[in-house]
Order: C-alpha cells, then structure tokens, then sequence
C-alpha cells in the first residue's frame, strides 16, 4: 500500500476481530472458546497464539462445512457446545463469530437460547461475541468480547469499594506487575481479562488443561457495584468500551487512561489510584527513582533515536510517551487499524520532541501495511524499530534492529514476558532501545567523527520547514539539504532499487585523451546503444536547454551525467560551463560523470566545487603490463605515451584522483570491462583496489566487440560469465548487476531509453497549410507522447494549433482518485468530470478511446482522434485534418 | 478395555459412533484395518484440521516464489498463511514473493456491496508495484458467500496486463479440511498453468518432483541429490518452486510423488493427459531414499544411470556411516508417536526405523482412506457430498505432448516390483498394538501421552505446548522448529541428530512426567504387612 495503493494490502500491520476476541476470553476464569465459522480459523488463530505464548492454546470450532451455509451453522454449534461441555467442563464458553457466521447471517444469541431450552440443566455460562474479521482488527476484536463479558455476566449492583480495571491486550508479564502493583497500592481491584496465568503457564506436575487462572465471572458479577473504573486505553469506540456500557447501566463513573508507559503515564495512574485510597509504598517510590535514574543515565544515546513505532493504537501511544521522554524521536509512528484519532493524540508528544532537535519532518499513519511502514522509514531514516515481530523482513532489509514488544512474536521465544508497563516496564524498555542505538554507535563512531572532523567531509546541515501533505493522512515534511549519500537513493545507477528515477546524459565531451582498444566513438547511430555512442554532440547552451526541456517533461528527471561520448575531464570547460549552467537554474540536481581518470588529479577539486556528487572511472586493470595490452595510447600534458609507459601514467592518476574524491564524500563507481585473456584474471585485485580506496560500487561490465575497433574480433563474455565474476566480487564490495550500457545521449530511466524524442531537430519539413486556431485536448502520460488512455488520464496537456504550429497552453488535472464511495460510486461521475475538464477543446487526442466516452463526446461534437505519436505533431496533424 | 477402548469411553454415544471408525488399534492377527477418514470433523473437539484455503493458498500455491497469490478477503486469513510454513526459497532472478503477503483487506462495504471491483485495483496496484508474471487469487469464506465472480477478474487481468492470472475459488468452508483445497490447487494449476510453456530439456532423463514443499531445505536436498545422479529436475511442486518451471512440466519423463496426500491429483492427471508415469516415491528415511533412487533408475533403465545412482547411493551412505551408527545407538528403542498431514507420518515411520525407532502412535489430520490402507481402496471409497462439491476435471489426452516414456509392457513388469504408480498406504508399515487415529483431536492426544507415554512425539505447532507440558518432548513436523532438511542422507542425519537433542537435554532431567509418579505395579514390600 503505497501512499496511492488502497485495495492491496502489502504485508499486514494488523490481524482480524476473532484473534482479539478469543484471546481476551483467555483472560476469564475456567473460560473456553468457539469460534463459529470453518475451522481453518481456528486453527490458525491457535497456530499464531500458541507460537506468541509459548503456551497451549485450545479454541474449538463448529467446523461448519458448505452445507452449513445453505442450511445455517446452528446444527453445527449446538452440537460443538455439547461437546465442549462435555468433555471439558468449562464455566463459561465466548462463542466468537467469524467471517463465514457473519456473511451468512447467524443469529447466535437465538442459537445460545436454543442450547439453554434443549440443556436446562446446563450451568455454563455461554457468551455470544460479534466479531466478523471483516469489521475490524484484533484490537477491536479484543475490546468487543470484553463488552460482551459484562453484558452478559449476571451481575450483582450492590455498591462495593471496589475499582474495575480494563485492560486491552497487554502481556502477562504486565498483567502480574499490573496486579502486583495494585495490591501494593493497597485497591481492592477487579481486573478484565486477566490473562497472567492462562497464557504463561508454569510447568507443574499435573498439566490442567482447562484455564484456571483468570477473572472469574463471581468477580466480574462485581464489576456493577464498584466505586469507580479504569479502562486502560484511549482510542476505543464507545459501542466497544465496557467502561461505558458499566457507566451507562449501572452508573459506575469512569475514566480513560494511557497504558502506564513512561513516567507521565505511570505517574497519572498512579495518582489515579491514590485517589482511590492507594498508599505508595516505599518499593514503588525506589522504582520510580531508578527509571528516573536511567532515563538520566541514557539521555545521551537516546537522543540519537529516530524510531519507528507500529502496532496497536493504545501501544503505539504508550511506546511514543515513553519516547517523547526520554528525547527519542518517532519518526514513523504506525497502526495497522482505522483509528480516527490516532493523529491527534500521538501528534503533541511528537512534535515536542521532534523540534528541539530541528527533526522537522515525520510521519503519522494508521491503516497502514508494512509496505508503507517501510518507504517511511527509508524516507525519514529511521534507526530503531518498535513493535511485533512481523516487523522483522522489514528490520532485516533495512539492517535496523527491531525492539520487539507486544503481539506477536513470533521468531522468539518468551513474548508473553515482554514488559513495558510501569516504572519497571519503562525502565526495561528504555534499555533495550538505548541499547541497540549504542550498539550501532559502537560500530560507527570512530569512522565518523573521522570522517567528518579529520577530513572534514560533511557539511552543517540547515533544515527549513515546508509542509507536505500526503493525501491528507501522511503529513511529512519536506528538506531542503541532501547529501551525496542521499542522492543515491534516487540514482538509478548507483542504487538497484532507483529504477523509477531517470538521468540525462548530455553529449558535450567528443575528445578523449586515451584510446582503448575495445572503443570506437561514433556519433550517429542512432539505433545502437552502448557507450561512446551519440547521435549529436551539444555545446553547453544547447545542453543545457536540452536538460530543461527534458526537465519539464520528465519530473523523476533526477541525475545529469556527463558520459562523453570522450572523455568528460578531456573536455572539462565544456562540461564545467554545462554544470554551471544546470546548477545554477536547478541546484538539487544530482550530477555525475564518467571519466577515464587520466585527468582527475588535475580537477577532482573543481569537481567537487561544481556539485558533482558521483563519479564512474573506468579502470580495467592495476598492472601496468595488463593495461599496455588494453590502451594503444594515453595523450597527456602534450605528449603522447605508449604501452607500459601510457598505462602506469593512466593507472598512477586513476588511483590518485579516486582517494582525493572518497576522501571528500564524493561517491565513486569504479567501471571494469571485462575482457577474456587479458584482464579476467586480474579484476578480482581491482575490485580489491577500489575497496580500499572506499569506493562504493563497482561495475564489472561485458565487452561490446564493435566493428572497426582493434578488439571487434574478442571473445564474447557471457551473461553467466559475468554473473560469475560479479558474484565471485561481491565479497568484497557492492556489485552492479543492473548495468545497461548506456549511449552517451540517454535520457529517461534505465529501462526504457526515450533519446530518440530529444534529438534536436534541424528542420521539419512538414508543409502545412495554415488554419483557424483550435483547442486539443492531450492524453498522455509521458508529456511527450499521445500515450495515454482517454478513461485513465489523470490530466489533460491542452495545446493550440493552426496546423502550422502547435502552442501548449495548460495543463489540466482531472480528479482521479474517488473521495469515497459517497461521491464515487462508478465510473459516470469520472467520466463527466473529465468531459467537464475539455469541453471547450475541438477534439481528444489519446491513445484509445473507450466506447461509452466516445458516444459522450461525439454527442458534445467534440472529436476523437486516436494516435500515438509525439505530441506536436499529432496535434498538427489534426488540426489539420 | 484396551487402549483404543480407553480413548473412546469419555465420549456422548453420538461422537462416540464417530469417532470409533477413526480410531484403529492393531492387533496380533494382522488382520488389515478398515478407518473412517475424509469425513466432516466433530465440532467443538478441537481438530488439528485447518480449512480449504489453508490447503489451496497456505500449502499448495503458498511456495511458488515467483507468484503473486492474492488472497482475496479479510485481512485474517491472508495474514495467518504469512510463511507459516517455513518453506524456503531462493530468489535469484530477484522475483521471490515468498516473504511477502497480499491481501484485498475486504471491509465491512466490501461484503455487503461486493469485493470485485476492489480486487480489480489491488491487481492493478499490485501490478504497479511488482510487476509480476503470474497473479493467483485465492478466495476466502465470504468471498463465495457474497458472489464475486473471481474468474471473471482472472480473466480481465490476464487481457488488461497480459499475464497469467489464476482464480481458486478455496473458501474456507469448502470440503472437510485441508484436502479440498489441495485439490482445488490441484485443477487450477492443471488446468491452466502445466502445459503451457516449452521451454527444451537439457538432459535425458528428466523428472518432476510433486508434492515437495522445501520445509528446512527438503526439496534442496532431493534435488541435489537427483542432480548429482544425472537426472534434471523440470520442476518442483511447489517448494521453491515457481510458475515458470511448472509451465514446462508437461515435458519431463517421469513424475515422483513424495506427498501422496496433496498432489496425487496431478499426477494421475498428467498420467492421463500427457502419459508420464509417476512413482511413489518418499526421500524421508536413509532405506526409502535409497528404494526410491533404485526404482527410478530401474525405470530409465539405463545401465550409465543405474552406476551412478548406485556410486552417489555409496558415496552418501559413507558420508553418514559414522554419525547413522552414533545416533541409532543413542536412539535404539525409543517410541514415537508421529502426528501430522496427510503422507508424513508414513515417511516419518520410516526414518525413525533407520534409527531402531518404534512408532507406536500414528496419524493424520486430513488422509483419505488411501493413504491409510493403500490405492487398493479407492474403488470402496464412498463419495460423500463434501467430496462431491469439490471438481473433479475430465482430462483427455494431449494431442501434441502426449508421449510414453516406457513401453507397456515394461510398465506392467515394473508396476509388479516397485511402487510405480502404486501407493501402499501407511497401515502395511506399522506393528503389532500400534494405534492409527484420522483427525486426532485434542482430547484424544492428551489421552494417548496418558496411555502410551511415547518418548517423543512428532505433531504441530497447535498440540506442541500441551505435549511438552505433559512431560514429553516434541518436534514440530510441519515447520521443523527451525531445523532441517531432514530429506536424504544428510537430512536424516540432521533429524536424528534433533531428535536426540530432544530427548537428551538436561531439562528433562528437573521434569517429572504424569505417569512416572504413578505406581505401576501394586505389591507388598518385601517383610510388612
């Protein structure tokens, strides 16, 4: 689920209804469960429970088959009701709906009646819970079996001095601390669910197999008369909340607090109790000192936290409290259920830690999948995860760790002794995340203070505030500085995954200084595809309205290279004059060159001056008497060199000018042609080289014999070969594996090579006879082309035309993306707003033209013409037609 | 009462006249044994049964790294079949999905006003996002209930993007376990994937593997194995296996069938449309790899492959000697009991014989009556409503792939001394007062621990914790506990060397189990009154 992606949910945040329902049910005295519905949900549910606690965890199905949802499940529940009870004796039974029940409309309260009428002797108390997985998450699931508890326990109104205390889905662990710390307190208490024993079992002599510890219904009965309740979570829904429903029948006055995480929490509940007639006894008070105490002791390293929270709401708040506190910032704060209010009462903390430290941009979501968690994380450079373990492929990615808490945890043992609550749970916490950001700095410190206070490589950093708002949920802000390290990112060379990014390369460099053997510069072909090849050399002006041009066309435009078709440094002021230029008109650019390096030492500063963030030497050997086989000649300061003598002046230069561009951040790529018999042996001790000299990648490549060039009769190097060869290096360091051989005039992203659009035209020879000015309307999704389709267009390019000229005039959006089902049933109301969008333009240009949107516009007399060319011409064309 | 009496006294007449078909103890006569199996579970007893969606989606079409299979309802299903099973897969080419999990998400609007327009965008963004070759959508409970017309939307997609894209209608209510949607899996892939690529064979002899999902690396370990003889393997299904080799798999020779259960439905239909062959095969257990590997080159034929099947038999065999000799001294004499699927507990039986191991407890969750007592069966078999529901394709064959690998009469002599298209089922391999329970529950396994106090049990995830808190060790069979390969030479060696470590860690030693408190013998001492 992208920013865009809404039906396809990429790896889960969340589970469903049933799994929260059955496990809140763990939490009740001699309480056994059914989930009505196909068995496979119990089965898995069991499955995912059993692997979180470690514990056995026994749900009962009705196992009801096909022909359960012709004829109802009713059969099928009666008789597992019977079964139940007889083989388990159990006190009470949560009967939990799922998907199938509720499609199929089971009427389960009518069912329950029925065993009561056919079983009056029958004690057990049997609990309907609606929790159809469709209809929420494992937390609303947890919350609705507790609501039905207390609306189904007979209850006992007589006033007692008791306090209810609601909890959502926290560990045992917590609940034994919750209970420990409350008869501390001296409160008379009554806790829902109590899940402390049930699903963190010892192991004794006799194994029981019905759950005995637990609240149990005698004490629920309770609940009713008590003096006051504490419900444990802020974000659940009235409808939900047993607080209410205890407030609204039976007057007990309520209160919604946050689980006690931290020590504004703990302290709020803490207090709470006291009003209750708690005494905070000394042990409490020593607690509280000793968290205060680390929160101290850490303050340094947490300071350094940029953490990612995902889970439940109540967890994820109680989790970005502790944070807040203790100045670790939570970038990315995430839940995978549809919580209105999750923004508002996680923002305040976040935005308080976030500012002092200039962290200006962070991210708060909630239905959200790990599909989305994840480019957040990349995006706002998270160094610390919190939450389940599902979070693990992502933390493993990424190479982050991932503090894991709450439900589930499944790839280790004991997540049901997670604690977090309290003074002790916060203070457990707090060193477990303090301890992975010292654990990264231990390994990093020394190189980057190094790096950046010896060398003097990185720059201060000035951030400025602009709000970016991501359809309406995501709210990022965006930053103004980048790095070279952060220019990766978007390099479709120097990262794998930067396919969707485009670059340009201008072909303003025709000289070279070195003639290698496998090279040949040619520069109008414009079929052929590799390097050295160009259909026309620019001169820096023309360049760089080139790259304008381009630019305008082609947003993910994000890198210009300078890759010959020579040598970029033998022509260096025509490739300085061209980045002046683009700098100057655009300075986020990111610019990159390819060089031979014989030139380097002379300009890597000046490189460095202009901005140039990445650079490619091509450098096929480290031996001298290799090299004299590869190079026929170096031309250099004036002279020109010859075998051994040409390439040890090549390799001395190559390899000085790499360190000073390393040495200054600047990323390098290191290109190695690979050719059979005379470097392959040799390219594992380059790759060894360029690691020492800190380059970033290398790029082993496949020679491209090319006729006329003195190795055009090479062997061929296979696919597999290289394969190998990349592989048998990446031991050493980052391998290239999506290396496309570009010409030195490509333009667009990686895969798809779109130069032929921007070849400057010398003249058109379209004679055209000169009309009356009409309106177009262009469906495309290019900017180039009439390559869109009328229905999916998002916008509209329109354009002016007398057939002898073509003028754009504007852009016009269409709103593609329904608001809701209320305002976007079907696609008529799309359809109308697009017709709405062009209705004073004399015809459509797209590439096809649906058959209803046709009739549509005809009947507006609008005309249709369906083409795939560049767009001026098309719109030229029809004009005049 | 012997001990299948005892297991069945606690039940109502009604689940008693259940369950005492599925519930067989054998005795000294050898007589063979009839079970009840494939049929409806009892509610309420806590089956280790999954659904029909867990055996389409989670077991078959789960494994295939370079699909997106789709599951197409509320979040929950497709979140609990998230690499559960821990089938393992490489991803080479980059296009592994195997980690990933996708998910319509269905909401409560989606129910009530229909999930196939949301569907449609979830491929198109599934599309944008991955871009992959395949897409199979697999549906869940409601998704039958409500109407969506998956096919028509596998159809849309395979013309909208041109790929391939497979509907499984395997809504979890669908059959009586798993099985169903073994079988839905089955014909969809069948139908609409084998046979459709052509990619040329590279050696003689060439085989598929069926029914080998890669839980710990097995699938690797036969592979390499079956490599290293000569043979190439055309396709895997399903672990680590992927769209693009099983497209070919109409092309190999011959067809090895180590999960009997899950995939004996393609094998005799590509029997039938594309006359390749196919042989039980089962590469658990030193003996049985060693038969499975001499049957199949008995069937080529070829004295080259027959050498080296019998120098790669002796280059493993000596590879392990050593360590086989250790752990079945440590193991010698230990019982188990083996819980699991729907073929594995029969391979299991035989690995554990390697070792001097005595299995006194067998089951399955979701066998027929086949894998139990033999292929001899089926024509007894009754088909009852919940198999009908479930399609049964008519095949016809291929006019252009259909090809014999061995003349009939070759086929009727080797049918005579191997498992050539034969499975004998599990109930000739056990012994004497042995016990064989269909669709063990929860009730009856904690009863069995009580009566037999196996020394170890092999079962799952779901009756692991009650196990061990009954003071007996347990390995997970379904996911390995992290373990394995537990295939071929090697891998046996690696689950004694488990086993072992189950049994013998010192934690025990502080344990106590039920019945060894209890007094086994009542008597006098010796002197008092």
């Amino acid at each position: 689920m992208g920013y865009n992606f809404t039906n396809l949910n990429v790896n889960p945040c969340k589970m469903c209804m049933p799994m929260g329902a059955v496990t809140a049910l763990y939490g009740i005295k001699r309480c056994m469960s059914i989930l009505h519905g196909s068995q496979g949900c119990s089965t898995y549910i069991r499955r995912h429970m059993a692997t979180h606690y470690n514990e056995p965890v026994d749900i009962a199905s009705s196992s009801l088959s096909e022909e359960g949802t012709v004829f109802g499940g009713a059969d099928n529940l009666l008789k597992g009701l019977a079964n139940m009870i007889r083989m388990y004796q159990p006190e009470v039974i949560g009967v939990a709906t799922t998907c199938l029940a509720e499609t199929i409309g089971e009427d389960v309260p009518a069912i329950i009646r029925r065993f009561y009428m056919a079983n009056p002797d029958c004690k057990v108390k049997i609990i309907p819970v609606s929790s159809a997985g469709y209809a929420g998450t494992q937390y609303e699931g947890f919350f609705r079996s507790l609501r039905a508890i207390v609306e189904y326990a007979e209850m006992d109104e007589t006033k007692n001095n008791k306090v209810n205390i609601i909890t959502g889905a926290i560990s045992p662990a917590d609940t034994r601390y919750l209970k420990n710390l409350l008869t501390e307190l001296g409160i008379d208490y009554i806790l829902l669910p109590d899940l402390s024993e049930n699903l963190d079992g010892g192991h004794s002599d006799v194994y029981n197999r019905l759950p005995d510890g637990g609240t149990s219904l005698a004490e629920i009965a309770h609940m009713a008369g008590a003096q006051y309740t504490i419900e444990l979570s802020t974000f659940i829904s009235d409808e939900s909340s047993p607080g209410k429903y205890l407030a609204d029948t039976y007057g007990v006055p309520y209160v919604r607090m946050d689980l006690p995480t931290g020590v504004r929490a703990m302290d709020a509940l803490v207090a709470k109790l006291v009003e209750f007639g708690g005494k905070i006894p000394v042990k409490l008070q020593k607690e509280r000192e000793r968290y205060l105490d680390a929160m101290i002791d850490s303050h340094k390293y947490s300071a350094l936290g940029r953490a990612a929270v995902f889970g439940e709401p109540d967890f994820v708040k109680a989790v970005i409290q502790l944070c807040a506190e203790n100045g670790i910032v939570p970038v990315v704060s995430a839940t995978g259920s549809a919580c209105k209010m999750f923004h508002e009462q996680i923002e305040p903390d976040i935005k308080a830690v976030a500012a002092p430290v200039f962290v200006e941009r962070y991210a708060m979501v909630d239905d959200a999948d790990f599909e989305m968690i994840e480019k957040l994380m990349v995006d706002l450079k998270v160094n610390v995860m919190i939450g389940n373990s599902d979070g693990r492929r992502v933390a493993q990615r990424l190479s982050l760790d991932l503090i894991r808490c709450a439900f589930p945890i499944h790839d280790q043992i004991g997540g049901q002794r997670i604690q977090m609550l309290g003074y002790d749970g916060s203070l457990q916490l707090l060193d477990r995340i303090v301890n992975s950001l010292l654990g990264a700095r231990e390994h990093t410190f020394r190189e980057e203070l190094y790096n950046k206070y010896y060398l003097g490589g990185e720059t201060g950093k000035m951030e400025t505030q602009a709000v970016v708002e991501m359809k309406g949920e995501v709210p990022v802000m965006a930053e103004k500085v980048i790095s070279p390290a952060d220019k990766t990112e978007t390099h479709p060379c120097f990262n794998c995954s930067g396919g969707q990014y485009a670059r340009i390369h201008l072909p303003i460099a025709p000289k070279c200084n070195v003639q290698c053997n496998y090279c040949l510069r040619k520069y109008d072909c414009p079929n052929e595809s590799r390097p050295g090849v160009t259909t026309q050399i620019l001169n820096p002006e023309e360049a760089f309205a080139k790259y304008k041009l381009v630019k305008a066309n082609m947003p993910n435009l994000k890198v210009v290279g300078i890759a010959g078709p020579g040598d970029s440094l033998a022509n260096f002021s025509q490739t300085k004059q061209t980045l002046s230029l683009i700098k100057e008109y655009d300075p986020d650019v990111t610019f990159c060159l390819s060089t031979n390096g014989l030139m380097l030492p002379m300009y890597a500063q000046d490189l460095i001056d202009l901005g140039v963030s990445h650079v490619t030497v091509t450098m096929n050997t480290i031996s001298p008497k290799i090299g004299a086989q590869i190079y026929q000649y170096v031309n250099y300061m004036g002279f020109r060199y010859t075998g051994e003598q040409g390439a040890t002046i090549l390799l001395a230069n190559q390899l000085a000018g790499i360190k000073y561009l390393t040495d200054h951040g600047i990323v390098c790529k290191i290109n190695i042609v690979m050719l059979k018999g005379i470097n392959d042996e040799e390219i594992e001790a380059v790759v060894q080289k360029a690691k020492e000299l800190h380059c970033e990648i290398t790029n082993i490549m496949q020679l491209i014999p090319v006729k006329g060039s003195t190795f055009e009769d090479m062997p061929l190097v296979s696919n597999k070969e290289i394969t190998a060869m990349r592989k048998k290096c990446e031991g050493h360091m980052k391998q290239m594996y999506h290396c496309r051989q570009c010409r030195a005039d490509a333009v667009g992203t990686l895969d798809n090579d779109e130069s032929i659009n921007y070849q400057m035209k010398q003249e058109t020879n379209v004679i055209a006879i000169k009309k009356e000015r009409q309106r177009f309307a262009v469906a495309t999704k290019s900017g180039m082309l009439v390559d869109q389709h009328f229905g999916h267009a998002q916008e509209f390019y329109i354009y002016e035309s007398d057939g002898e000229t073509a003028n754009f005039i504007e852009k016009r959006n269409v709103d593609k993306y329904c608001n809701g089902p209320d305002v976007c049933e079907d696609k008529v109301d799309k359809i109308e707003s697009i017709l709405q969008t062009i209705k004073d333009c004399s015809a459509v240009l797209a590439l096809r033209v649906g058959e209803s949107p046709s009739r549509r516009l005809e009947a507006l007399g609008i005309r249709i013409v369906v083409t795939y060319d560049r767009i001026e011409e098309a719109v030229k064309k029809a004009a005049n037609q | 009462m012997n001990e299948r009496e005892k297991i069945l006294d606690k039940y109502s007449a009604k689940v008693f006249k259940n369950r005492k078909d599925h519930v067989v103890q054998f005795d000294n006569a050898g007589m063979p044994k009839e079970i009840a199996a494939n049929s409806r579970s009892i509610p309420g007893l806590m089956s280790n049964r999954g659904c029909c969606y867990a055996g389409c989606k989670g077991v078959v079409l789960g494994p295939l790294r370079d699909v997106v299979v789709l599951t197409h309802g509320p979040i929950g299903c497709g979140f609990y079949s998230w690499g559960t099973r821990r089938n393992k897969a490489k991803s080479e080419d980059g296009k592994s999905y195997i980690q990933y999990c996708f998910s319509t998400d269905m909401q409560e609007a989606d129910i009530v006003f229909g999930g196939e327009k949301k569907l449609r965008q979830a491929i198109e963004e599934a599309m944008e996002l991955f871009n992959p070759s395949c897409i199979m959508i697999c549906s869940t409970c409601p998704v039958g209930l409500i109407g969506d017309d998956i096919n028509a939307v596998a159809t849309w997609a395979e013309e909208k993007f041109n790929i391939k894209c497979v509907a499984y209608s395997c809504e979890g209510y669908k059959g009586v376990s798993q099985s169903a949607g073994h079988h839905i899996a089955n014909n969809g892939l069948m139908k609409s994937i084998i046979g459709t690529g052509d990619a040329p064979l590279t050696k003689k002899y060439s085989v598929n593997i069926l029914g080998e999902y890669n839980i710990g690396g097995d699938g690797w370990e036969t592979e390499r194995l079956l490599e290293k003889i000569g043979y190439e393997v055309v396709s895997i299904f399903t672990g680590d296996g992927s769209y693009e080799a099983i497209k070919n798999a109409h092309t190999a020779n011959l067809n090895l069938v180590q999960c009997h259960r899950s995939i004996n439905y393609i094998a005799e239909m590509m029997k039938t449309k594309y006359g390749i062959d196919w042989f039980k095969v089962n590469f658990i257990g030193i003996d049985e790899t060693i038969r499975s590997l001499r049957e199949i080159a008995a069937y080529f034929n070829d004295p080259t492959l027959i050498a080296n099947t019998e120098k790669v038999i002796a280059e493993e065999l000596e590879e392990v000697a050593e360590a086989r000799e250790y752990y079945k001294e440590k193991l010698h004499g230990k019982t188990a009991a083996v819980f699991v699927g729907g073929s594995r507990s029969h391979h299991y039986q035989m690995l554990l014989a390697d070792f001097g191991m005595k299995t006194i407890i067998a089951g399955y969750e979701f066998a027929h009556r086949d894998d139990y007592e033999g292929l001899e069966v089926r024509p007894n078999v009754k088909v009852d409503a919940d198999s009908r529901n479930i399609e049964e394709l008519t095949i016809t064959p291929d006019d252009k792939y259909y090809h014999l690998s061995i003349d009939k009469e070759r086929f009727d002599a080797l049918k005579l001394t191997t498992e050539l298209e034969y499975y004998k089922g599990m109930f000739k391999d056990m012994g004497d007062g042995t016990i064989a329970i269909d669709d063990f529950n929860h009730y009856e396994t904690e009863k069995l621990l009580e009566l037999f106090h196996p020394n170890i049990f092999y079962s799952g995830i779901k009756d692991k914790y009650m196990i061990q808190k009954s003071g007996t060790p347990s390995r997970q069979m379904h996911s390995y506990d992290y373990s394995g390969p537990y295939a071929g030479f090697k891998g046996a060696i690696k689950f004694a060397s488990d086993t072992y470590m189950s049994l013998f860690t010192p934690a025990w030693q502080y344990i106590t189990p039920p019945w060894r408190m209890q007094p086994t013998l009542e008597g006098k001492v010796g002197g008092a009154d």
